[in-house]
């Protein structure tokens, strides 16, 4: 049995979306971020949450957005999580940096910062994340960097950026950060792009090469079922959803996945239920935690991917059942079949 | 020798054992070891012989076959730096 399918009292890590406000519009948003969700929780409504994900340890807390440095109460917040032990990653666009945010996350040993940038050049960023911003996000990284703060940049790979990634890791390189990828998917305003910036099949390959071929590449994708087979070091290889990890969003609702918040993927609100009994005891929870595509079964690397990304299955196929359509090994086995044909 | 977590490691009970949790590299390191460890065997206080006596008086596992199972694992994380045995 894998790891993954061991059953956890709790979540490992929560992504937590504190916020919808965002003061940049990408075009590949996975929540489509722009203005504050009406009825967003309350600063002491988030503190009691932290008392459930300390009593449950878990150990991880990776905010993200929106861009969380728009939360009025977000450093308050900090503080009260790292008093209680639990380690902060901070997803952020580097454009909303103060002062105080930089002197609190400096030396700090329970925080990890990341910097969403797109493009190695203005042309290619600006084109996803928004006219200007490349200069505002460098300028950020640059804020950031001899800080003692672990930093990385995190590059969604599109069609758009594919061909900088070398440049991408050199410039990361260049502010002490690592480069982090992470993988396109059609979720949120990504589903609008989805036709002009998802990488074609070529492309994957390549990247899968690339990413097995440079260990120091980091990615949160770890169940990335482009890349698994070169990349096992870095641990889970499956889709977390619902075993590993959960996401809870502005309002406090809580889903199997950032990627996957949509009413009928909803275990419920921690504004009514616990967070110990939406993972134990949701439906929603419970279904993912069954995925199993069956036309994966013959496959000879089902046991490491279990059909891959189910977001990714369910937003282009609408059956959350059916295996990752960007899975290489299909791919490979259609081009296999289609060369005997002819 | 008290054993102890390593400074950037965290650990928590499941149902099969013990969950441990590198900050770092944000690891996980799965210990299937049922009911004979719990977190609290890695707080500074507890030596290899006292958590062997502790498991045996819980579990009524004989002594013996704790002290020839229990080093090998508790050796292992500390090859790992999940845990240390060193007096801080």
């Amino acid at each position: 049995m894998k790891y993954a399918d061991w059953p956890l009292a709790a979540p490992v890590n929560i992504t937590w979306e504190i916020t919808r406000r965002c003061n940049l519009k990408c075009i590949h948003c996975l929540s489509a971020s722009s203005v504050a969700t009406p009825g967003e929780l309350t600063l002491k409504e988030c503190r009691g949450i932290v008392d459930q994900l300390a009593a449950l340890k878990v150990f991880e807390i990776n905010f993200g957005g929106g861009e969380p440095l728009l939360k009025d109460f977000f450093l308050p917040l900090l503080c009260y999580i790292h008093e209680k032990g639990i380690v902060a990653c901070i997803s952020t666009n580097g454009t909303a940096l103060t002062d105080e945010a930089v002197n609190f996350f400096s030396g700090n040993p329970l925080v990890n910062v990341q910097v969403s940038l797109d493009g190695a050049t203005p042309e290619v960023n600006d084109a996803i994340r928004g006219e200007g911003t490349f200069r505002n996000i460098i300028s950020g990284i640059g804020i950031l960097s001899g800080k003692n703060i672990p930093l990385s940049i995190n590059t969604v790979v599109t069609s758009l950026n594919y061909h900088q990634l070398d440049r991408l890791k050199e410039l990361a390189a260049g502010y002490g950060a690592r480069l982090r990828v992470s993988r396109f998917r059609p979720s949120g305003r990504a589903r609008e792009s989805w036709e002009t910036l998802k990488l074609d099949p070529a492309r994957l390959q390549s990247l899968s090469a690339w990413l097995s071929s440079d260990p120091s590449i980091l990615t949160g994708d770890s169940f990335f079922s482009i890349s698994q087979d070169g990349r096992r070091q870095l641990g889970l290889d499956t889709c977390g959803a619902a075993r590993m990890t959960a996401c809870i969003d502005p309002t406090g609702d809580v889903y199997p996945c950032a990627f996957m918040q949509s009413a009928e993927f909803c275990g419920g609100s921690l504004r009514e239920k616990s967070l110990k009994d939406i993972w134990d005891k949701a439906p929603a929870f419970a279904r993912f935690r069954r995925l199993e595509p069956s036309s994966c079964r013959s496959c000879p690397r089902f046991e490491k991917c279990r059909g891959g990304c189910p977001a990714v299955a369910y937003f282009l196929t609408r059956d959350l059942n059916s295996p990752d359509p960007e899975c290489l090994m299909s791919w490979n086995a259609e081009t296999t079949r289609a060369g005997n044909r002819y | 020798m008290p054993l102890r977590l390593a400074a950037d490691v965290r650990v928590r009970r499941e149902s099969w054992g013990l969950l441990f949790y590198r900050q770092a590299p944000h690891k996980l390191c799965f210990v299937k070891s049922g009911d004979w460890l719990q977190p609290a065997h890695f707080d500074g206080t507890w030596t290899l012989e006292t958590i062997i006596d502790d498991v045996s008086r819980r579990t009524g596992a004989p002594p013996e076959i704790i002290a020839r199972v229990l080093p090998r694992l508790t050796g292992r994380l500390i090859k790992n730096r999940i845990i240390a045995d060193e007096i801080r």
